[in-house]
């Protein structure tokens, strides 16, 4: 029965596989019937597998593939648990929705075949990541889906732009991945072991000396992959890819595998207190400063790109204060109305002709009804409004912050304000684009092709329903994951009245945000007043150019570099290792100039100098006295 | 009576062997320079001679038969390089020799 999960991991290489070598004899429409039903059987066997991890309460199924190394016993081994289980449902649900939109998506492409062969590759990855039994199988599927996202970051390689996103997103996360593999060798040295219930069983034993630089370790890996700050520009670059391969990787699943991840560790995370406050306040920031950029964006995909950023703050918040629950639940339905927003926001440049300036856009709700209508609940849904699945996600994650008492109402009321921000920029998104005539013509422009809208709806129903999994009066997914998190201390939501009030507090936040964005963008509120906001375009400036980190960055890392390798090459190899080799070679040569004149050709002087050396012979032979034995 | 000593013999060596050396210092024939050589070889073929007398051994005398049969190829190896030269440059002169100058 376990050999099924190895049916779930191993379909997507082999169907990537597959395609590869016969993409010659394929057409598009052979090659969409290859990849949508192998999708569709790796999901019904994902859910079969899960229906079966339900049956037995949760209690984790482990499959021992081989044995990978001998000494230390380190086995290719799969898990499949609460946690496991709820990510791998996600995953190959969302890559039969997302495929089946991109047949329409990337049609007529003339690397169509290639696209399908990555995004398969990248299924594979992510499901070798999240049912991995040990850190190394995880490591495996980590460095994978990096690979995956960096191939389809730079899908359309002939762009100078994408490719260099792509390398931007590979060397950044590079950054991470270092200090993933730091934890890695460490766990390996405290431990002996990989195996994660081995490893968790023995740090609940006893006390560990390093235990606070082994987490630390592993949060470097997390905020690499998960776009945290100071980690985190590659994700708005990474928009140069196919949108759909957006919707999955740097939306939906690949981002979320650092969030993934420290609930994996969590029973280390718990004890160090330190590893818990780097989380929550790069967490706080990393929503902060994202909110604050995706406000003055004109890319229709940068403001989604920021706002994914902020959403992972979020759900680095709900860790920091040890929600791991509300974190996995803000994960889901995060991945269900980002995935849905990317692909509206994918329908309508498909419609606008590639065209991805939100201000060449506006009044489309006119022309794409069924686009604008799912987008909008997906506006609604990731502003807080409920009953929409945000809400209850993000309602919990505040609570729990609320919960922890003490300096955390400091990060309470940032994260309020993150979620105010929220609602703001994402009222801003739609409204430009689908409600504020902004004179554009947009005569020609047509509701999408049906298999672009299909999978919309699909998941325009999970955004509204999804948040019903675990709210305060149904603990589905808190049951879910007990199993995974039993020795694991969560902070639980306020009893009462307190919750109500936060609830209202957190949907007035979202409302006000809303409500704002329709004052300012489509009545022109400001425009009435003749009070001017002081440093208006400075903070516009500031917004679009993420308060220029990017610049700050390229100053200190890429210039400081620079000049650091170029006085390096021009002091140290030009002046001392060049300077010295040129110097003896010069030497030598002016040396051999001045002794090869005595090398004239003429007999005579050669006489000469023999007759000399052998006077000179012969007054050493007389110098010297004669040895007799 | 002035007694004929071995000194004698190996001072008259030492001088035929400087006038040798001398020429080939400052003589820029070839057919000259060779005499020259010859000259040297032979006043050390004096001294090996004068020696083997001296000692009242045999070896030294042995020797010089060898000297003569190698100086005697060697004028026949000799000659027919300063035949060449000269067809070539129509002149003796080693000094027009020059191109393994540094």
């Amino acid at each position: 029965m376990e050999l099924l999960l190895l049916v779930v991991v191993f379909l997507p290489l082999l169907t990537a596989i597959g395609i590869k070598i016969i993409s010659k004899f394929l057409n598009e429409l052979l090659l969409n019937f290859i990849t949508i039903n192998s999708a569709l059987l790796s999901f019904a066997t994902a859910s079969g597998m899960f229906v079966l991890l339900f049956i037995n309460k949760y209690e984790p199924i482990n499959l021992k593939f081989f044995t990978w190394i001998t000494n230390p016993e380190i086995l290719f081994e799969f898990t499949l648990d609460g946690l496991s289980g709820v990510m791998m449902l996600l995953v190959t649900g969302l890559s039969v929705v997302i495929q089946v939109f991109s047949t329409s998506y990337m049609s007529k492409d003339e690397h169509y075949a290639k696209y399908f062969v990555y995004f398969n590759v990248f299924v594979f990855s992510m499901l070798l990541l999240v049912m991995s039994g040990n850190f190394l199988v995880m490591f495996f599927g980590w460095e994978l889906v990096g690979l995956s996202s960096y191939l389809l970051i730079s899908f359309w390689s002939k762009k100078q732009t994408a490719a260099k996103a792509g390398n931007k997103a590979f060397i950044l996360n590079r950054i991470g991945d270092f200090g993933f593999l730091i934890g890695l060798m460490l766990t390996l040295n405290t431990f002996g072991t990989f195996n994660y219930d081995k490893v968790f069983s023995k740090v609940l034993e006893g006390n560990i000396d390093n235990l606070t630089v082994i987490v630390i370790c592993f949060i470097i890996g997390a905020f690499g992959k998960s776009a945290q700050f100071p980690l985190f520009s590659w994700l708005p670059d990474a928009m140069e890819g196919p949108t759909p391969a957006s919707a999955l990787i740097h939306a939906a699943t690949m981002v979320t595998a650092g969030v993934f991840m420290l609930v994996r560790i969590s029973p280390i995370l718990q004890f160090s207190e330190t590893g818990k406050l780097i989380v929550i306040v790069t967490g706080l920031l990393t929503a902060l400063i994202a909110a604050f950029s995706a406000i003055n964006q004109d890319d229709i995909k940068k403001v989604l790109a920021y706002s994914t950023i902020s959403q992972l703050g979020f759900m680095f918040i709900a860790i920091g204060s040890g929600a791991y629950v509300a974190a996995i639940f803000h994960l889901v339905t995060h991945a269900f109305f980002k995935a849905l927003l990317f692909l509206g926001a994918g329908a309508v440049i498909h419609e606008m002709h590639h065209e991805q300036n939100i201000h060449k856009m506006g009044n489309l709700k006119s022309k794409m009804p069924i686009t604008a209508t799912t987008m909008g609940i997906g506006t609604l849904a990731i502003s807080g409004i409920p009953p929409l699945a945000g809400f209850w996600s993000k309602d919990e994650i505040l609570a729990s912050t609320f919960a922890n008492g003490g300096f955390y109402y400091i990060f309470w009321a940032l994260s309020l304000l993150a979620a105010f921000m929220t609602a703001f920029y994402m009222g801003r998104h739609w409204l430009l684009i689908f409600h504020k005539d902004s004179g554009n013509d947009i005569s020609d422009i047509h509701e999408a092709p049906k298999a672009m809208v299909r999978p919309l709806l699909i998941l325009g129903v999970f955004s509204v329903f999804i948040g019903f999994i675990n709210t305060p009066f149904f603990h589905g997914l808190e049951k879910v994951l007990h199993e995974t998190l039993h020795y694991v201390e969560i902070t639980h939501l306020p009893e009462g009245i307190t919750l109500i009030v936060l609830a209202f507090v957190s949907i007035g936040a979202g409302f006000t945000g809303l409500v704002l964005a329709y004052l300012v963008y489509v009545v022109e509120i400001f425009s009435y007043f003749k009070f001017k906001i002081p440093f208006k375009d400075e903070i516009l400036a500031l917004s679009a150019n993420t308060l220029y980190l990017n610049k700050v960055g390229d100053i200190i890392f890429v210039k400081g570099m620079k000049s650091l390798t170029r006085k390096t090459a021009v002091l140290i190899d030009g002046l001392m290792i060049d300077g010295l080799v040129n110097k003896i070679s010069t030497l030598f040569y002016s040396s051999s100039q001045k002794i090869s004149t005595s090398q004239n050709g003429l007999i005579r002087s050669y006489v000469v100098y023999f007759g000399f050396f052998m006077l000179l012979l012969i007054g050493l032979f007389i110098a010297t006295p004669l040895v007799v034995n | 009576m002035i007694e004929v000593s071995t000194d004698w013999y190996l001072t008259l060596a030492a001088i035929l062997f400087s006038i040798g050396f001398l020429g080939m210092m400052i003589r820029k024939n070839a057919l000259i320079m060779f005499m020259c050589i010859e000259l040297m070889l032979n006043s050390v073929n004096l001294t090996f001679i004068a020696a083997s007398r001296h000692f009242g051994t045999i070896e030294g005398q042995i020797s010089v038969f060898f000297v003569l049969v190698v100086a005697s190829a060697e004028v026949v190896v000799g000659l027919a390089i300063i035949v060449s030269i000269f067809k070539k440059q129509s002149s003796a002169s080693v000094d027009l020799l020059r191109t393994i100058r540094g």
